[in-house]
């Protein structure tokens, strides 16, 4: 068994605990924390196949960017044990039978896949200028496209976040007793 | 491919446009202009002229029913714009903005209609969801708008992740993105695993039925302009990209699935219907007569023949602007009620009488648009070999026509006050063109299929 | 001559022929960790002492003076200090939490130092990404921080986080961005061919403006990152007694403050490497002889020498500006630097394409 191989085995089975403790932990905080472990281990793989940018690319988006801002109003809500609602007994338990029956089914479907279809190392398709090459050739359509997408978010960013000009007394008033009704109903 | 780049260059130039223009009214102009530009160039390339050469690789191809159903979306929008765009301009502060997102959406549905990569499919499908999150909650003060956005995103989210699941296997199990698979004798698992992701994930956004549960919630919640644009316009983007997914990548493989959409289809109508009769407000009322419909347009999955294309584009353009109409006259009304509607047609005979033809046609009677299409989805079904099924979704059309006939009875038999406000002539004509318009396609229903032909 | 290549490259050719290929990576490995280990205790105990010396210079007084010759063991007393006293852990602690955030800040700090080439021919991981790396994992020590104000269970401590937190993640960007100008100039996003395209010239030197611009933006945003004064909201002593390490004593509170000079370190490295050549000679045209001299000092003190100006730079910055509200701060990044920065990228790819720069 070769030092490639330990590596492996030691990054699948940490993703997986991690994967589970981020389910499995009361605390929210915690399940973030697994979270960005998780990430790493995935980052971890990427570079046992060779592709140190799609690694990099995790680590600065997932857990750089996307798990600090999680953390961060994980925190500043301050999610306690106690605020966690109380599920039934039986909802746990069809979620957990559904779960289960994914799990089969995708145990089955893995199965009978060919072996060997990952290249350990050798693969180049990760380094970033083949990576860049096939972006910008095989599917640049998809990614201007995809330019689309990240501009309506940023709209809509803006037009969620952006804070409104006062509007007169009377139209709140009247607005926080609609809102009193709707949620009387 | 103009349609496209029309709208996605629309989007953009509205976005500058509150900053540049201080006016409310050149804002509205300038959007209806742009709409009218990208219908114009989408007829264009419909007839062969396409202004841009762009090799897409193959990941988009804009055959004729693709562009068809872009010029469906894109009138019907063309609609709403004409009838609701003081009412979307009203929800808040950022009107530009609004029109800006409604165009991104209409790209996204150029994207998701005309597809030929599991890549594309979903980011065709996330650019129509992402506009559609924030314009839900694009009432900000109202608690119901913020809490319907915040449901909306976190299931639809969690649908995509799904879909993200499925195209990853069933790239795994082909390994290529691009739709159109072989298949030995043996379907493999992996494949199957993913389709019935795609389907579930489908289902969800197209609101069919065990995955609708969000659909009243926040058709209920969402600003009432809102409401109108993404229950009719998305919603039949939806079904086009899910047939088109359904014919083209798992077209193959049919025996797997057909029975599972049937099923889906069967129970989308009975509950669609079913919980529809219950409903004390007209717009909640719409909201499942949106799943019912759903369910009609889920047979044209079912069969998958030409007559199921012809009459998915005749049912998404008759429910389209069927329900648009309905909405346009809702948003104005005082009460969402159905009492709210007693005594309608004293006051505003006119009104009343177009609101008759929508909600006639949206029950599927003789003569509409809404009939016709009804007509082609059970043709279809028959041909596709399944009687039981077509006779079931007539029966659910017959319980349909209980609700839609509540409203007409509390507009004309019932006594009232019903109270509307701001009805302009020019709102009133439109109207009438769209009803003229249901009951032109009720009858010379070439008039919109021969476009795939010619 | 005497070169750091050739004594790293001898022990490897020795360990390979001795030992079999796992055992010398693991052998290798430890030599590394040793190393690292040994670099950080030199670097706490020395920058300790001269941001006490800049600081004292700067404000005309001696500073630090009784222990040892001129005062140079007084960090080593301060870190004996530290190791004696009680590692405290409040009540209300989230024990486990709050002993982990020192330890994850100082190891975000010691991965950074992977693709840093301290001479030539001296780096531990020639990644072939390596300065996107470093960014990516810079980014990491905000999570140590939100850990240990979160878990601290104190006001102080939890606001002082979130504005690191905030704080970090805003300036990251053009940080990110004014890195990108010398990645599109030099092609390549490889420490090693980074320093090889300064061959004739410094970035900073061959008078690009747009280089000059970056410079100073990545600068303040590296001041930003990592919680320097006039940015050091994080621990406002003034408004929130120490900010996210009110709590810590002891060890634990040695460590975040051995990480935040450790990341000074890093930082300014990375300043160098990028904009001032690495550990590339200052070589001036074609003045042969000149450059000749040049090439006879050793290139790790070229790399170091240029890294501890950059680091006086930033303790300068400490004595000079008052330290900004948090709403100035972030005001500065988003409605100023960033768009100086996103436009100053798009000058330069414009130079690079048309092939202007040299």
């Amino acid at each position: 068994m070769g030092i490639t191989q330990i590596l492996f085995w030691i990054l699948a089975i940490t993703a997986i605990f991690s994967a589970l403790m981020v389910v499995i932990s009361k605390n929210p905080v915690y399940s973030v924390l697994w979270l960005i472990v998780t990430f790493f281990t995935i980052s971890g793989h990427y570079i046992l196949l060779n592709a140190q940018f799609l690694a990099v690319v995790n680590i600065i988006v997932y857990a750089g960017a996307i798990m600090v801002l999680f953390l961060f109003v994980i925190m500043l809500m301050n999610l306690n044990k106690e605020t966690e609602p109380q599920k039934s007994k039986w909802l746990k338990l069809a979620g957990a039978v559904a779960g289960g029956c994914l799990l089969l089914v995708l145990v089955a479907g893995l199965r009978h896949t060919e072996k060997q279809m990952t290249e350990m190392v050798t693969g180049d398709i990760g380094l970033i200028q083949n990576l860049g090459k096939v972006l910008f050739k095989d599917y640049v359509v998809p990614f201007e496209i995809s330019s689309i997408l990240f501009l309506s978010a940023m709209v809509g960013a803006v037009v969620l976040g952006k804070k409104e000009p006062r509007i007169p007394v009377e139209t709140e008033m009247r607005k926080v007793e609609e809102t009193q009704q709707a949620i009387n109903i | 491919m103009n349609a496209l780049i029309f709208s996605a260059v629309s989007g953009v130039i509205m976005m500058f446009s509150s900053f540049l223009l201080n006016n409310k009214n050149s804002v509205r102009v300038l959007a209806h202009v742009l709409l009218l530009a990208t219908i114009i160039a989408n007829i264009f390339e419909l007839r062969g002229i396409s202004f841009f050469h762009i090799d897409t690789r193959g990941m988009l191809e804009f055959d004729r029913f693709a562009l068809l159903f872009t010029l469906v979306a894109n009138v019907c929008t063309f609609a709403f714009f004409l009838l609701s765009s003081r009412d979307l301009e009203k929800i808040g502060n950022h009107y530009s903005d609004y029109f800006s997102l409604l165009f991104f959406i209409l790209a996204g549905i150029v994207v998701s209609s005309s597809f030929k990569s599991l890549l594309m499919l979903f980011l065709g499908i996330e650019i129509l969801s992402i506009p559609l999150y924030i314009l839900t909650g694009s009432d900000k003060r109202n608690l119901k708008s913020n809490e319907a956005s915040l449901k909306y995103f976190l299931m639809g989210s969690f649908s995509t992740g799904l879909m993200l699941m499925g195209i990853a296997l069933i790239y795994g199990a082909t390994g290529t993105f691009q739709t159109g698979i072989t298949v030995a004798e043996k379907v493999p698992v992996l494949l199957i695993t993913g389709m019935m992701l795609l389907l579930f994930s489908m289902s969800f956004k197209v609101s069919a039925a065990p995955f609708h549960f969000w659909t009243p919630d926040v058709y209920d919640g969402a600003p009432t302009v809102v409401t109108s644009f993404m229950a009719t316009v998305v919603k039949a983007a939806g079904f086009i990209a899910f047939m088109r997914l359904f014919a083209e990548e798992f077209g193959s493989i049919r025996p797997e699935w057909k029975l599972l959409v049937g099923i889906v289809a069967a129970v989308t109508l009975f509950i669609g219907n079913i919980t529809a009769v219950f409903q004390q407000s007209v717009k909640r009322m719409l909201a499942y007569s949106s799943i019912s419909q759903a369910g009609f347009m889920m047979l044209a999955i079912y069969s998958l023949s030409n007559d199921a294309k012809e009459g998915l584009i005749l049912y998404a353009a008759a429910y389209s602007l069927a329900t648009i109409g309905i909405f346009a006259v809702l948003v104005r009304m005082k009460d969402y009620t159905f009492e709210g509607f007693n005594g309608f047609a004293k006051q505003q005979p006119f009104l009343a009488g177009i609101l008759v033809v929508f909600l006639l046609s949206l029950a599927g009677i003789p003569l509409t648009a809404g009939f016709l299409s009804k007509f082609y989805m059970l043709k279809a079904t028959i041909d596709g070999g399944s009687l039981a099924l077509a006779i079931f979704a007539v029966l659910m059309a017959a319980v349909s026509v209980y609700y839609y006939f509540r409203l007409i009875q509390s507009m004309y038999f019932k006594t009232g006050n019903a109270t509307i406000s701001g009805t302009t002539t020019g709102f009133k004509y439109t109207l009438a063109a769209l009803a003229g318009i249901t009951i032109l396609l009720g009858i010379f229903p070439n008039l919109l299929t021969n476009w795939l032909y010619f | 001559m005497f070169s750091l290549e050739g004594i790293t490259k001898s022990l490897q050719d020795w360990l390979y022929l001795n030992f079999n290929p796992t055992w010398a990576l693991v052998i290798e490995c430890l030599i590394v960790i040793v190393l690292a280990i040994a670099l950080f205790a030199f670097l706490g105990l020395v920058l300790v002492l001269m941001e006490r010396k800049v600081a004292a210079h700067m404000q005309i007084r001696l500073g630090p003076n009784r222990v040892g010759p001129k005062g140079m063991f007084q960090t080593a007393a301060d870190t004996l200090k530290l190791i004696m006293k009680e590692g405290l852990t409040p009540d209300g602690a989230d024990k486990f939490l709050f002993n982990l955030a020192p330890f994850v800040v100082m190891i975000v700090a010691m991965l950074i130092l992977a693709p840093i080439a301290f001479a030539k021919g001296f780096q531990i991981w020639d990644i072939n990404i390596g300065v996107l790396y470093v960014s990516a994992i810079s980014s990491l020590s905000v999570i140590g921080i939100l850990m240990a104000g979160w878990a601290s269970n104190n006001k102080y401590s939890l606001l002082g986080a979130m504005r690191s937190g905030a704080q970090i993640v805003s300036y990251e960007l053009s940080a990110g961005i004014s890195i990108l100008c010398i990645v599109v100039l030099s092609g390549s996003l490889s420490i090693n061919e980074i320093i090889a395209s300064q061959q004739n010239g410094w970035w900073l030197f061959k008078g690009h403006i747009p280089v000059i611009i970056a410079f100073v933006i990545f600068m303040i945003a590296v001041t930003a990152e990592t919680n320097r004064a006039p940015f050091d909201l994080a621990e406002a002593e003034s408004e929130l007694t120490a900010g996210f390490h009110t709590e810590y004593s002891g060890m634990k509170f040695a460590l975040f403050f051995l990480a935040e000079y450790i990341n000074i370190f890093i930082v300014c490295a990375i300043g160098a490497t990028l904009f001032l050549g690495g550990w590339m000679p200052f070589h001036i045209g074609n003045w042969q002889d000149f450059n000749h001299i040049m090439d006879y000092i050793p290139s790790s003190i070229w790399f170091f020498g240029k890294t501890f100006f950059l680091i006086f730079l930033i303790m300068w910055f400490r004595w000079t500006f008052p330290r900004l509200r948090v709403d100035q701060l972030l005001n500065l990044e988003w409605k100023y630097l960033l768009p100086i920065s996103l436009f100053n990228l798009l000058l330069v790819t414009v130079i690079a394409i048309f092939g202007w720069h040299f």
